[in-house]
């Protein structure tokens, strides 16, 4: 558990930075992150800037290995990079306690992860109201019944999870992640288990979540066809962003994915 | 398999070391137990061994026995004229006769000195035949004057007396006599006789003081070289046949003495001991069951995975057995050493220089026992692992929450009846004599407590929603510590049940002890009309010089002496209690169902209790037969029935009736009330004044004798929480395990919640509150088994005066707030585990 560098001290806030012209939901800056020290040192972010514009859905690819996965847990908090900078909703991730980034990834950051995603003993209803619960917040009115009648899962809200299938149990941390409006969600290979017709309309879900309420959505994927979905997509290779793609389609991807695998 | 089982036994030292506590806990208590009972039983023999090696025959008096050959266990003293006879007898080296009476105590300045507690002492005469007597003297000289005592070494160490120094002595409270120290003495090389002192004296000292009135307790006879101990001994029968004295060789004799302690030893420190030490290992065999269920839950995949390569399920069971077994013995290999060093340090602690005595039977019962617990606790999730279908390598773990088996309610649905059954026929059948069968009562105790745990699970969902119902104000942590209890019923209720089993013998004892409170203070206040007491520090008795010095008191009135006798009636071996008729309606108030208690004044009526008198079948002008320990058969007329209360129970007589058949008049209370117009604080310092010449004896108001069962009531009830202290400790232990391996279970499920925002206060919060709420539930089912046997035990005993039923209310909430304390200190280790999960590897690996 590494400690932040910065000096101890009551929660900072870093006064949010000066407005943009385009709303930054998350940005990192020369991220970079280093497992391992001496000759089997691994550089798996190796100085990565990419900004993440509010109300937008991001794709993050590229081949096994290439840093997905510890860019997203950077980005998200759960993990901490070895130099360079990352910025949530304004609030420089570096400088927070370990406990201030715990309750800033319970206010801010929503999270879909590829599997057991569930608490097994609450219900689909409580399991999805949970960061509220946790909080000790109370929903706003109309929002948990919003978000349900989005992912469709109405009759199965008493359900526990072992009693729905992996595409119900996604849509309910999808429902999750959503239900506390955090400035951004992580997925990282939220369709990974799921077959096509359940992943379809789990990606279907979080377009409309960005649609109709203005989330930011990050996913990292494997899946051409996921990845169209996305407003943007950002190719990784050793830790580096190689490529990046606006409104994509499932071919114009696959043909960068091919190149790049070349 | 072997080596499956050592490498996942070592893989998993964390593991390993909790369920070990478990077995290494009970296991200490256990050979603690055997090697201190061996050490003390070992020094008694040494000191036996060492003692009377010249006694080739020793003569007793004879045993009163009733017409039908039953014997009361007392010896007639012997007249002098027997030692003549043996003295005369062919082959007779030297004979000797001693005089030995409990009941000597040393004064100094008015106050008992050089013995613990007020205990009385042992007098003797002193025998300077060396043959024929094991004192030895380490100071000074032989007595030879009649004012001469020779006192054992601890004596003098305790009361710092030394050879030459003036001291008193009374003889059970008889007026003290000056003395003096003429030496300083051993018994076979110890400072006293197992924890007793004693004094010696000149032979008519000894038979003045001790008032043995010209008779003898024992004869020793050396034999001339060339006689052989049974020889002589049948010389001496022949000579004394016809008189009823007995007659043993030395060696008999010794032999005698030596089992008589040795089942002392046993009775009074071994089996309540090992009692305790066996309801410590019990509750440590459900952490051990408890663990290994959970090891068995946690390795399903690996299980599953082994039973897909092809291993039999006769295979899989044994791994899982072999592991229990394995640390089985290893953890009682160190129970055993930590036992020694317990042993050690208590014999330490009591100030005795005993020889540790650490035999090999010791260290095979603690292994077996600790060995043979584990593989049972084992045997059920062994058999659990066995079920496990090989397709379950590839599955999730699912909590529980599904319904108990029906063959798992029925289990505990009959040994939960079938002890309660088992528990009511046994104290409501006992009989005033041979009281409860001990080993039904013990089983139907464990029947109960099985029975509750097999059916715990049950409870466990209605008592968390309950119990976890004020957690869930705290919001996401109780709520979440509330869910994760009743996830896993069977575990929680496990866990529980561990606890339960401590808390319920503590709550047991309490209501015992509280119900035998109230039902002493209701007779004092209601069969007691006294208002002032006498009674010995150390409930010995005492001379009626007692009651004459308060009798001359103007102050004082209705002084009345309460004086017992052992006594065959019939055949049932029990005492008799005589009254002072003269002033009885001032001092007692009998509540007869039959008769009148004024009939005892008529010479050789006796009054009777009604439990007795169902049992004996006895009616208001029934004959009973009563033997006395001096010989006397009585036939008595019973003259009244009367209700038995906590304080007077059995026969009851007149003195009149009771003085002739005593060998020496000893009371055993004087109970007495202020003269007219005299205050009872007035009459009370005035009867303090008169008992200053004894300080052997205590005068008490009511009030006082009310604090002073209170008190000794609370000093055993303090022993009790020591003595159940371990097995609470096991059940801590047991919820620190279970909440450990919970913890490590649910290592993604917490990384989760970290993730989505939960602090590691709330977590650390989350996992104590899980804790309490299994604490707490061990805490109602304890305190509502333990209230439930408390009342059985106490309505049992409702016919031999124990006729309050009290249930200390305090004392039970007092309970479940220490439980609940426990249950927060046991979440201490596995909350700070859990709020340290890494959260990347929790929501990262596969
Ligand atoms: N905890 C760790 N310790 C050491 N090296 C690590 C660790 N986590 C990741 N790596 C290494 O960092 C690099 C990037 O890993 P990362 O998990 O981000 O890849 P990814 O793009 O998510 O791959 P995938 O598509 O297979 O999930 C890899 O080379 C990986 O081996
Ligand atoms: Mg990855």
């Amino acid at each position: 558990m590494s400690v932040s560098q910065t000096a101890p001290g009551p929660p900072p806030p870093p006064a949010p930075p000066a407005p943009e012209l385009v709303p930054i939901a998350a940005r990192t800056v020369g991220a970079v992150k280093v497992y391992g020290r001496g000759e089997t040192a691994v550089r798996a972010l190796d100085g990565i800037s990419a900004d993440f514009v509010s109300h937008q859905f991001t794709a993050i690819m590229g081949a096994s290995g290439s840093g997905k996965s510890t860019l997203l847990h950077c980005l998200a908090g759960l993990d901490r990079l070895t130099s360079g900078q990352t910025f949530i909703a304004g609030y420089e991730l570096g400088r927070l306690t370990d406990r201030q980034l715990t309750l800033l990834r319970r206010e801010k950051v929503g999270f879909i992860f590829q599997s057991l995603n569930l608490v097994p003993t609450l219900n689909a209803l409580d399991n999805i109201v949970l960061p509220l619960t946790i909080a000790g917040r109370k929903p706003e009115p109309g929002v948990v019944e919003g978000v349900v009648q989005m992912t469709g899962l109405a009759d199965r809200l008493k359900h526990r999870p072992g009693e729905l299938s992996g595409g119900q149990q996604q849509r309910v941390a999808a429902a999750r992640a959503l239900v506390s409006r955090p400035e951004i969600i992580f997925a990282d290979e939220p369709t990974g288990n799921l077959d096509s017709k359940a992943g379809g309309e789990l990606l279907a879900f979080l377009r409309k979540a960005v649609d109709t309420l203005g989330q930011t959505i990050v996913i990292v994927t494997h899946d051409p066809f996921a990845a169209s979905h996305a407003d943007r997509v950002i190719f990784l290779a050793d830790g580096r962003v190689v490529q990046e793609m606006r409104s994509p389609t499932a071919d114009s991807i696959l043909a960068v994915v091919r190149h790049l695998g070349d | 398999m072997f080596k499956v089982s050592l490498r996942s036994l070592l893989s998993h030292k964390l593991r390993l070391a909790l369920t070990a506590t478990a077995i290494i806990l009970g296991v200490t208590f256990v050979a603690g137990t055997l090697v201190l009972t061996d050490t003390i039983r070992n020094t008694f023999e040494g000191v036996l061994s060492n003692v009377d090696k010249g006694v080739a025959v020793q003569v007793k008096g004879a045993t009163p026995a009733t017409p039908s050959g039953r014997l009361l266990n007392q010896n007639l003293p012997l007249p002098e004229s027997v030692l003549a006879r043996v003295q005369k007898v062919s082959g007779v080296a030297d004979a000797v006769g001693v005089v030995e009476r409990s009941g000597v105590s040393l004064l100094q300045n008015g106050q008992v000195v050089g013995a613990t507690d007020h205990a009385a002492m042992l007098g003797l005469n002193w025998v300077s035949d060396s043959q024929l007597s094991s004192f030895e003297l380490t100071s000074g000289t032989a007595p030879r004057s009649a004012d001469e005592v020779v006192i054992n070494a601890r004596a003098a160490t305790n009361g710092h007396l030394a050879v030459g120094q003036q001291i008193q002595v009374s003889f059970e409270a008889s007026a003290a006599q000056p003395f003096v120290i003429s030496g300083i003495a051993t018994f076979g090389g110890q400072a006293s006789i197992a924890t007793e002192g004693f004094a010696l004296f000149t032979l008519p000292t000894a038979e003045s003081l001790l008032e043995a009135n010209n008779t003898f307790d024992v004869i020793d006879v050396s034999a001339q070289s060339g006689v052989t101990d049974l020889q002589l001994r049948d010389r001496v029968a022949s000579a004394l046949s016809g008189t009823g004295v007995q007659v043993q060789t030395g060696a008999q004799a010794a032999s005698e003495t030596e089992q008589n302690a040795v089942t002392d030893i046993n009775e009074f420190i071994g089996t309540p001991l090992l009692v305790f030490a066996f309801v410590a290992v019990f509750v440590g065999s459900f952490l051990i069951a408890n663990t290994f269920s959970i090891l068995v839950a946690q390795r399903t995949q690996e299980l599953a995975l082994l039973r897909a390569l092809g291993a039999t399920r006769g295979q899989v069971f044994t791994e899982v057995i072999t592991e229990a077994a394995l640390t089985g013995v290893l953890a009682s290999l160190v129970g055993f050493l930590l036992g020694i060093l317990v042993a050690d340090g208590l014999i330490h602690l009591v100030g005795s220089s005993a020889k540790l005595s650490v035999q090999p039977d010791a260290l095979i019962t603690s292994v077996l026992v600790g060995t043979i617990i584990t593989v049972i606790a084992a045997a059920l999730p062994a058999r659990r692992a066995t079920r496990i279908a090989p397709v379950a390598a590839l599955r999730e773990a699912q909590p529980e929450f599904q319904g108990l088996p029906r063959v798992r309610i029925a289990c505990g649905l009959l040994l939960f009846l079938g002890g309660t059954a088992g528990l009511l026929q046994s104290l409501f059948t006992a009989t005033a004599t041979s009281g409860p069968n001990l080993s039904v009562l013990g089983l139907s105790v464990l029947g109960i407590f099985l029975g509750t745990a097999l059916l715990a699970p049950i409870l466990v969902r209605p008592v968390a929603t309950v119990l976890g119902w004020p957690a869930r104000f705290r919001g996401a942590p109780g709520r979440l510590a509330g869910e994760n209890a009743r996830r896993n019923p069977r575990r929680t209720a496990l866990t529980s049940a561990a606890l339960m089993i401590g808390l319920a013998l503590v709550t047991a004892v309490a209501v015992i002890t509280d119900s035998v409170e109230a039902s002493i203070n209701q007779a004092l206040d209601g069969t007691v009309k006294a208002q002032l007491v006498v009674i010995a520090e150390g409930s010995g008795a005492f001379s009626p010089e007692v009651a004459s010095t308060l009798r001359a008191d103007p102050r004082l009135t209705d002084v009345s002496e309460i004086r017992g006798s052992d006594v065959l009636v019939g055949d049932i071996e029990t005492n008799v209690i005589g009254l002072d008729t003269s002033n009885v309606s001032r001092i007692f108030s009998f509540s007869m169902t039959q008769g009148s208690a004024a009939s005892i004044a008529t010479g050789d009526t006796t009054i009777v209790d009604s439990t007795e008198a169902a049992t004996e079948n006895i009616h208001l002008g029934s004959v009973v037969t009563m033997t006395f320990p001096n010989g006397d058969k009585v036939t008595m007329t019973v003259g009244g029935i009367y209700t038995p209360d906590a304080l007077i129970s059995g026969y009851l007589v007149s003195l009149g009736t009771l003085n002739p058949h005593l060998t020496t008049a000893r009371d055993s209370d004087v109970a007495l009330n202020p003269a007219p117009g005299v205050s009872v604080a007035s009459a009370d310092a005035s009867m303090l004044n008169d008992l200053r010449a004894y300080p052997q004896l205590s005068g008490l108001t009511k009030t006082q004798y009310k604090n002073l069962i209170s008190a000794g009531l609370n000093t055993f009830l303090n022993l009790i929480y020591v003595l159940l202290g371990l097995a609470i400790i096991i059940a801590v232990v047991g919820i620190v395990n279970t909440l450990a391996l919970s913890v490590l279970e649910r290592t993604r499920e917490l990384g989760l919640l970290r993730a989505l925002g939960m602090t590691r206060g709330q977590t650390r919060e989350m996992v104590a509150w899980e804790s309490v709420i299994i604490a707490l539930l061990g805490a109602v089912l304890g305190l509502a088994v333990g209230a439930g046997l408390g009342i059985a035990l106490v309505s049992s005993l409702h016919s031999d005066g124990i006729s309050q039923t009290a249930v200390p209310g305090n004392n039970l909430i007092l309970y479940a707030v220490a439980a609940a304390l426990f249950g927060i200190i046991a979440s201490i280790f596995p909350a700070i585990r859990a709020s340290r999960v890494d959260i990347l590897r929790a929501v990262t690996s596969e």
